[in-house]
């Protein structure tokens, strides 16, 4: 069973943000995504300023399966991108809500946030997929 | 959909089961990555059950072979095996296949699983002969142990003096639990390692016994290292590097071209083989980053020469590697070229084949 924290927010596409203060959160891929894409080998990170709105493509991951776009959970300026990930992409698969974070964004719209799925309506998503 | 008789083992080893060309199959257990690793440094344990497995037998059997692949039958002694194809009458390969000689009238065939039923029609429709075809794809299991502690893991396992000194291509029948068990000094990684053919029955007791003997120097692999090991050692994917409208010849198989019969396709084959073919089998790693898949277009100077017939991630290298079919002599090793990768060209070079040589 895949790890959902309860405190992020989530996408259908299986990204998450967190809030680390009022206007900047930090994003990523879930758990549950990395275990579908399996081995991660390649990041393709966004650059830091660009604005991007949200449902957005900002990053592409890749594995030994399968190329995946990462999109915007919500509307917002890039501001730091975790290039740790272009060493070692395995983080992603180790620790995908930890060290495997790939960017920070300034949020526009807050509201935006009320729109994206809790922990408990991640999970109902990810298994109704089967 | 079929379940080879290791079906259990999978589940409960935790694979990831997709179909593959009928067959329920693990892609993965827990990681590629680490089962391709484990395969080049240890040693990985393989269900290809799936795989057609044909027997002919008769004293026309032969002659048969003698009709339907381009290399010298003369090659193989009973006990000794080789690799071929089918070719049709315009050189393109309708399979590529194992073929082990037993005796002179006995000869055992392994080959691809989506194309065993076309394999079997393609040789009866050329046996006037009366050699006897018999298909045991569904009820003979293939185990493959692979990588440099596959010889003492086998040797534990199964206890035949004969395989300490097994030669590559050569092969012996042994006994394990009572059953009769067919081992062959070869396989599909670039690594040591042995194809084991045994009754479905006896197949599991087999699995868990090379599992439980190999402890930690054994993983068992499922088909994307499968696909990632042979790669890197540039070994040949029917439905990529080969169909039917691919040459041997085209594809870097020249080396099979060798017989001196009539054969269907030697016109061709043999014309290609003195003046060339019109397209060439190359290999390319990526200087940008990315991972080449299949059918991605490769340019020299902005102008299409091929498009790639595989690709992946090579965990031994840690770059993207693939082959291409490309116009003939339009590069050579040191080349760049680029590969359309999600609409943009990235870097590649033309290496030299293969990736990884054999380590034997």
């Amino acid at each position: 069973m895949s790890s959902i924290p309860e405190e992020l927010r989530y996408t259908k596409e299986s990204e998450w943000i967190r809030m680390d203060d009022d206007f900047t959160g930090t994003c990523g891929i879930t758990d549950h995504a990395q275990e579908m894409l399996t081995d991660i080998v390649f990041v393709e990170l966004p650059d830091v300023g660009i604005e991007v709105a949200q449902g957005e493509q900002v990053a592409v991951v890749e594995s030994v399966k399968a190329v995946s776009n990462v999109y915007a959970p919500v509307s917002g300026k890039i501001v730091e991108v975790n290039s740790a990930l272009e060493d070692s992409p395995e983080l992603l698969n180790s620790d995908p809500y930890g060290d495997g974070w790939i960017y920070k964004i300034e949020i526009k719209n807050k509201t935006e946030l009320e729109g994206l799925l809790t922990a408990e309506q991640y999970g109902e998503h990810i298994a109704s997929e089967g | 959909m079929k379940n080879t008789s290791l079906y259990e083992e999978h589940v409960k080893l935790g694979g990831h089961m997709v179909e593959f060309a009928g067959w329920r199959l693990p892609v993965m257990y827990a990681s590629i990555i680490a089962e391709h690793m484990a395969t080049r440094t240890r040693a990985g344990l393989f269900d290809v059950s799936h795989m057609g497995k044909i027997y002919l037998r008769g004293k026309n059997a032969a002659d048969l072979l003698r009709v339907l692949i381009p290399t010298r039958l003369e090659k193989l002694s009973p006990m000794t095996s080789m690799y071929s194809c089918f070719c049709n009458e315009r050189g393109g390969v309708v399979d590529d296949i194992f073929v082990f000689m037993i005796s002179y009238e006995e000869f055992c065939l392994v080959v691809n699983a989506a194309t065993t039923e076309k394999d079997i029609e393609w040789m009866w429709s050329h046996n006037d002969m009366g050699v006897d075809i018999e298909n045991v794809s569904d009820t003979v299991s293939k185990i493959d142990i692979q990588g440099p502690r596959a010889r003492e893991i086998l040797s534990a396992v199964v206890s035949d003096n004969a395989i300490a000194s097994l030669e590559r291509f050569h092969f012996i029948y042994a006994t394990f639990s009572g059953a009769r068990c067919m081992i062959s000094c070869t396989g599909y990684t670039g690594e040591m390692g042995y194809e084991l053919l045994i009754d479905n029955s006896s197949a599991t007791e087999l699995w868990r016994a090379l599992l439980a003997v190999g402890g930690s120097n054994i993983q068992p692999v499922g088909l994307g290292a499968r696909d990632s090991l042979r790669l890197e050692a540039c070994y040949s994917l029917y439905g990529h590097e080969l169909n039917d409208d691919i040459t041997p010849v085209e594809a870097g198989l020249r080396w099979l071209v060798n017989s001196d019969d009539t054969y269907i396709g030697s016109d061709v084959l043999r014309r290609q083989k003195e003046e060339g073919a019109p397209r060439e089998i190359v290999c390319f790693e990526l200087t940008g980053k990315g991972v080449p898949r299949e059918h991605c277009a490769v340019t020299k100077g902005g102008v299409e020469i091929g498009v790639s017939t595989s690709g992946g991630y090579s965990p031994t290298f840690k770059k993207g590697i693939g082959m291409a079919l490309v116009r003939r002599n339009a590069v050579k090793p040191g080349d760049a070229v680029e590969v359309a990768l999600r609409g943009s060209g990235v870097p590649a070079v033309i290496v030299k084949r293969p990736f990884y040589a054999f380590n034997g």
